[in-house]
């Protein structure tokens, strides 16, 4: 196992490269700067008062979180690397530099889940705590350090949120040739959809169980939550985690077994 | 003792395209070359010994080991693709180091294989310099660095020749004949004769996913030489090489092209033409840009070897 980490590294690293370096990267910036800008434009219109609205920093902040960042960004991150890992490589053609190496090809899967994570932490928790202290900077600290709590709770829900999304993709990307209409229709669709509707479906949604420990409502989820009970807590971060566990785990599995060919 | 490499009955077909048809040929220590026109079966082939791909009947074994999924045999073989393919943001040595990493070795051996990778492929004044930047010919030689730098036991080169000017084929078979000379099997494809010849008297001949013929080269020279050998030619000025080449009695055509600065030669011997030509540039001070030796006349020997 122990010679095993070096390769992973090195998969990880190459993968870190090419991801970094691609136009996917330029956009999901540009989307994640958006968000921040939206953040901008609350303290805004919460500091000069421009409009009347009843609204907090707390308030503005949680809605940011629960729309923009865990039900888009997250989304929008993960499907785009996630369903590049193995793609990009395929039709780059390097793939075979990869398969050629004295690594099994779990090994190589889980190097590149692992830069995938990387990648996508390095977008989307830097959006969440520049737009946290856009909205919550001020001459009053008390406020600031009131709700860091709540700050490390959505971070830690975005992570995990990334583990699942992110393995979820990846598992497209290794299995599908064209993986990101598929994982475009799953993640506005399926998740967009389903997760809203009254019974046990829901529960088939990695949506359900992040608004099920979501420190924030936005009015879909309040709805959401209205109709159906949250699942408890630590149910749903333990099957957050299984679920990314098996979404790598079949990703893996996948890699090992598929006989990808190449265009000539 | 079985052979390095053995395949049994081996077929690949992708839906209704049979790409490998029934294969079956043992390969030992030393070079042997796959020579067959373009869409023979020869890449198809060699993915399927380095376990790119599974057969979709018959057997392939390396070692006596099938090769599918079995990792641990890729630490005794390297393999150079044919496609054009890179990180092209990497340099030269962080491609070859990064590739050696995936072996599991330490950096101290990192470094040591990837020097002495670069230096047999005499790359070594270029190792810093960006993939993106390096000419088609420096390509090809990092492609045959990665797949030499952890010292493989079975080497698979897939057309490595293409694309390389006449000084960077020159030193490339001269690599593979010491790899050879050194014990290795190696394995390389082509569909230019002359090329494999130069490299090997030990030949696969494949055509339309069959193997024709096993063995010696020369059964198979003598075909082809009662066949023009057609050579195509781009230089500083073609009809000062054209006056040159047509005094000898194995040329019996040349044909110039439209563009101006090409021609293209019909020789009965062409390796008397091979060895004759350098001089006869450097003679008369014409520079040449490019030589290649077309696939048709290689098919026209294969259609008469099918009849």
């Amino acid at each position: 196992m122990r010679n095993l980490v070096k390769p992973v590294k090195t998969i990880g690293l190459l993968t870190l490269d090419t991801l970094f370096w691609s136009k996917k990267t330029l956009f999901i910036a540009a989307v994640s700067l958006v968000i921040v800008g939206l953040a901008v434009l609350g303290r805004l219109i919460l500091s000069f008062s421009w409009i009347r609205v009843p609204f907090t920093p707390e308030q503005v902040f949680g809605t940011l979180m629960a729309t923009a960042v865990i039900h888009f960004l997250v989304t929008f991150v993960t499907l785009f690397y996630g369903t590049a890992l193995i793609s990009e490589e395929l039709e780059g053609r390097t793939i075979t530099y990869l398969f050629t190496r004295p690594v099994p090809k779990p090994a190589i899967m889980i190097g590149k889940y692992l830069a995938l994570v990387w990648i996508s932490s390095m977008l989307v928790i830097p959006t969440i705590l520049v737009s946290y202290l856009v909205l919550y900077l001020g001459p009053d600290t008390t406020r600031l350090m009131r709700d860091v709590g709540t700050l490390g709770k959505d971070v830690g829900i975005v992570f995990l949120a990334m583990l699942v999304y992110g393995a979820f993709f990846s598992l497209l990307g290794a299995w599908l040739k064209h993986p990101i209409l598929v994982g475009l229709i799953y993640a506005f669709g399926w998740e967009g959809i389903i997760s809203y509707l009254p019974g046990f479906t829901r529960k088939l949604t990695v949506t359900h169980y992040v608004q099920s420990i979501s420190p924030h409502a936005d009015t879909a989820s309040a709805i959401a939550m209205m109709i159906g009970e949250r699942t408890p807590a630590l149910e749903s971060v333990i099957t957050l985690v299984l679920m990314a566990a098996f979404f790598l785990a079949s990703a893996s599995l996948i890699l090992r077994e598929k006989e990808y060919v190449l265009e000539q | 003792m079985s052979a390095v490499l053995e395949a049994r009955n081996l077929s690949k077909w992708y839906g209704q395209v049979i790409a490998v048809n029934g294969v079956s040929f043992s390969v030992d220590a030393g070079v042997t070359g796959l020579l067959g026109p373009n869409g023979a079966g020869k890449s198809t082939l060699m993915k399927m010994i380095m376990g790119q791909l599974r057969p979709s009947q018959g057997e392939i074994t390396v070692f006596g080991q099938r090769i599918w999924n079995n990792y641990p045999l890729f630490a005794r073989m390297g393999f150079c693709p044919e496609q054009d393919s890179f990180y092209e943001r990497m340099s030269g040595a962080e491609f070859v180091s990064s590739l050696l990493r995936l072996n599991g070795y330490s950096e101290e051996e990192v470094s040591r294989r990837t020097d002495a990778a670069l230096e047999r492929v005499r790359l070594t004044a270029d190792r810093d310099k960006k993939i993106a930047a390096y000419s088609k010919g420096m390509r090809q030689r990092i492609k045959m660095a990665q797949t030499v730098a952890h010292d493989p036991e079975v080497i698979i080169l897939d057309e490595p020749l293409a694309g390389m000017d006449p000084v960077g084929r020159h030193e490339a078979i001269q690599l593979v004949r010491d790899w050879g000379r050194e014990g290795k099997c190696v394995v390389v494809s082509s569909h230019i004769l002359h090329e494999i010849e130069a490299m090997t008297g030990n030949i696969l001949l494949m055509h339309n996913g069959r193997v024709l013929a096993e063995g010696d080269v020369h059964q198979i020279r003598e075909l082809i030489d009662k066949h023009p050998h057609n050579v195509h030619i781009r230089c500083s000025d073609p009809r000062r090489l054209a006056e040159a080449l047509v005094g000898f009695s194995d040329v019996v055509g040349v044909r110039f092209h439209p563009e101006g600065n090409a021609l293209t030669v019909e020789s009965r011997q062409p390796d008397a033409f091979y060895d004759r030509l350098p001089g006869l540039l450097l003679s008369r001070g014409i520079d040449l840009d490019e030589l290649t030796s077309p696939d048709d006349n290689l098919q026209a020997v294969f259609h008469y070897l099918v009849k």
